[in-house]
């Protein structure tokens, strides 16, 4: 239990790990158990023992630290490749799709995409969910249809990405948190890297910060009566994450099309027109929905001037 | 927050101008100065002996985004028409502020703003050569879908446009008096050597700071601070009209409530630009004549536009015209554009163009009835020409069949915006 505690820790999130360490736990229990059940006559006596009070209490006391996850204890956790990824639940059926994110007891996100009549989950459609900043710049994917194909069907996300990844490389030649390249709404976190976790944890926000959950969506092979193939929808929403709305729809923004007058490929998204059509029936609606515990009172003590 | 900084003008006359005069003498130096030439201002209306008559349907006063549209669509309608500028070149914060970025007449990919403001960028950047932005793209910002014109260009067409259309202006004059008459109003202009009073049906007030409005007593607003005004040059490399934005100075309190203010304003722009000179070392290259002011007066209207209905995109009932800006409020540190959300399309109403309890005369422009946020979208050009062309139509109208604004059907006003290619906002 103890390797695979370990190994959780360090590496990213492994589902096969979190099953070996569920089980290791429970085995654990009920060995406990049984220890207890074969020795309460002695264990009783054991029990009155300053030294083991004082155990005891460490335990107790270092239960709590991490439940309630003061600054250093956050620090030490932060050093995990494991807790943001962790904390991701993608699910998919003939419905549609669920994204639950949580990485914070304090902060749930939800997105629910519905969808429509041209939906077909024998051949689902090619889908990202990624998160981008107020200067639009991607900072996290949250959900890539894990395709061959998927750079080539989802070309906005894949440009966002490109770019992302160009920033990120550019900061770490040069020594630097990806935001300070790429001005993004938050702040380095302690240890220098790069976590999206950072920015949505509303836990140190004290102020408005919005930012976009985008979501593009295609069908391969879905001809219209004007095109041989219709392109991706993008769809967006822009959150308060200072004050965020329980309930949000994300809105169709429109189609990637290829910049022609730049030598570096270029992608921008176009309104969409009439040569879309049963596109804009591959999704019915995408609900973004925020419960977030924050105690307000704070904020506006300190943001006023 | 911002009605609680809101002043209403005060209505007593002699209570007004000792308000002025202590403005001045907290504000900046040379009261007594000041005081004298408004007192002598004052003296002179008495005394006054017109060396020209004009009798005319329509009298706009302010030459800018709003006056310039207000009176092309009067004398296109067939009306006669006066168009009188204080200044010595048509086009007002476009031309003499030199914000040759008129602002956005597309919205989520459809046009919003049309007729006479749209035909004069469009002939503008088509003779300059210019380009228009790509309008079927999904602007990443706001300020994607600006279209730089050639500020020189459009003086000089909307001259010719005026010549068209039958629009008589007078440069270098500003109303000095007001009377109202059986048949609408006589005006008493005063320019440096001339003296003209002009009688009118309808006067559309376009002054940006309600200057008419405020003469004949009706209540206005404004607040204690105004946002900072722009002064634009260009110092190191030349001026390349329409291609890219001037250089810009913040000018803090900045203020056209009075040609004192506005004095005080340019005199404190161009000293900074001086020092600026000085300390660089790089030759100044351009100059714009005047600050681009932001903010002075707005009227108390039939109705007022409030942020919420602005940002909600609320339809009037007796909506004229559309207007698409963000919530753009400048401070001391710089401003921060609130975007509106998307399909978002604020409208603007009639009743928001004319002074409450007033006849025969209505406004166009940033004095359009609005709290402040509201005000500081509606502000910008493209919006101003909407609003300008919709209170031209409606004075032509009312002039013709002698009533006043707020009696016009809006379903004439509508039909007539409509011949001349405005859009008129819709429920769909």
């Amino acid at each position: 239990m103890a390797v695979t505690g370990i190994i959780a820790f360090i590496q990213p999130f492994s589902i096969e790990i979190i099953g070996l360490h569920a089980l290791t736990g429970f085995l654990f229990i009920g060995v406990v158990v049984g220890h207890i059940f074969n020795n309460s006559v002695a264990l009783k006596k054991y029990i009155k023992s300053p030294v083991v009070l004082g155990v005891i209490g460490v335990i107790i006391f270092t239960t709590l630290l991490f439940y309630y996850q003061p600054a250093p204890i956050k620090k030490i956790l932060g050093l995990s490749g494991n807790l943001g990824p962790a904390l991701d639940l993608f699910e998919m059926d003939e419905k549609g799709m669920t994204y639950r994110y949580s990485p914070d007891p304090g902060y749930k996100m939800l997105i629910d995409l519905r969808t429509g009549p041209a939906y077909a989950l024998k051949n689902p459609p090619r889908l990202a969910v990624w998160l981008e900043n107020q200067s639009l710049y991607h900072i996290k994917t949250l959900y890539v249809s894990d395709t061959p194909d998927n750079r080539e069907q989802l070309p906005y996300w894949a440009f966002k990405v490109k770019g992302w990844e160009k920033a990120q490389k550019e900061a770490e030649e040069k020594n630097l948190s990806l935001e300070d390249s790429v001005d993004a709404v938050s702040e380095a976190t302690a240890n220098g890297s790069f976590d999206p976790a950072d920015y949505i944890l509303p836990t140190e926000q004290n102020a408005s910060m919005p930012y976009r959950v985008m979501i593009e969506v295609n069908q391969p092979n879905d001809p219209s009566s004007k095109l041989d193939d219709q392109p991706s929808l993008v769809y967006e929403v822009e959150v308060d994450n200072y004050d965020p709305y329980t309930f949000q729809l994300l809105e169709l923004v429109g189609f990637p099309v290829l910049e022609k007058d730049t030598e570096k490929e270029e992608w921008y998204l176009s309104y969409a027109d009439e040569s879309i059509e049963s596109a804009f029936e591959i999704v019915d609606s995408v609900l973004l929905q925020i419960d977030r515990a924050v105690d307000k009172s704070f904020f506006k003590s300190t943001t006023s001037p | 927050m911002s009605d609680k900084k809101t002043e209403p003008e005060p209505q007593n006359p002699r209570r007004n101008f000792i308000q002025k005069s202590i403005l001045g003498a907290s504000t900046f130096a040379g009261l007594s100065v000041a005081s004298n030439a408004h007192a002598s201002v004052e003296n002179g209306v008495e005394d006054f002996e017109p060396e020209i008559i004009n009798e005319v349907d329509i009298l706009v006063v302010g030459s800018g985004s709003a006056g310039i549209t207000a009176a092309l669509q009067a004398g296109r309608a067939g009306a006669k028409t006066l168009l009188v500028e204080r200044s010595f070149q048509l086009g007002g914060t476009t031309t003499t502020g030199g914000v040759a970025y008129p602002g956005l007449f597309d919205a989520w990919g459809k046009q919003v703003i049309a007729g006479i403001g749209w035909e004069l960028i469009k002939e503008s950047v088509e003779l300059d050569g210019g380009k228009f932005p790509d309008f079927s793209k999904v602007p990443r910002s706001h300020h994607h879908n600006q279209i730089q014109i050639n500020q020189f260009i459009f003086a000089l067409l909307a001259e010719e446009k005026c010549r068209e259309a039958n629009v008589d202006i007078a440069y270098y004059e500003f109303p000095s008096k007001v009377t109202k008459t059986d048949k609408g109003w006589q005006v008493d202009c005063v320019g440096f050597g001339t003296k003209r009073r002009v009688l009118c049906k309808q006067i559309v007030d376009c002054t940006g700071g309600a200057e008419v409005v405020g003469m004949l007593g009706f209540e206005r607003l404004r607040e204690k601070e105004r946002q900072p005004g722009s002064y634009l040059y260009q110092m190191g490399s030349s001026h390349n009209p329409a291609s890219k934005q001037l250089h810009r100075l913040y000018v803090h309190g900045a203020d056209s409530t009075n040609s004192r203010t506005a004095t005080l304003a340019n005199l404190t722009g161009r000293k900074t630009i001086l020092e600026k000179v000085r300390r660089d070392k790089k030759r100044l290259m351009h100059l714009q004549p005047e600050t681009g002011f932001r903010e002075s007066y707005r009227i108390v209207g039939e109705t007022l536009i409030s942020v919420q209905d602005y940002t909600s995109g609320r339809h009037f009932d007796d909506a004229v015209s559309y207007a698409f800006y963000p919530v753009d409020l400048h401070t001391r540190t710089g401003v921060r554009p609130k975007p509106l959300k998307r399909g978002t399309v604020p409208t603007v109403p009639l009743r928001a163009l004319i002074p409450k309890g007033s006849e025969n005369i209505i406004v166009a422009g940033r004095c359009v009835s609005s709290d402040r946020l509201a005000n500081s979208g509606l502000r910008v050009q493209a919006a101003c020409m909407g609003m300008g062309q919709a209170a031209g139509a409606t004075a032509a109208l009312a002039a013709e069949s002698n009533t006043t604004p707020l009696k016009v059907p809006l379903s004439k006003i509508h039909g007539l915006l409509q011949n001349h290619q405005a859009i008129i906002p819709s429920k769909a």
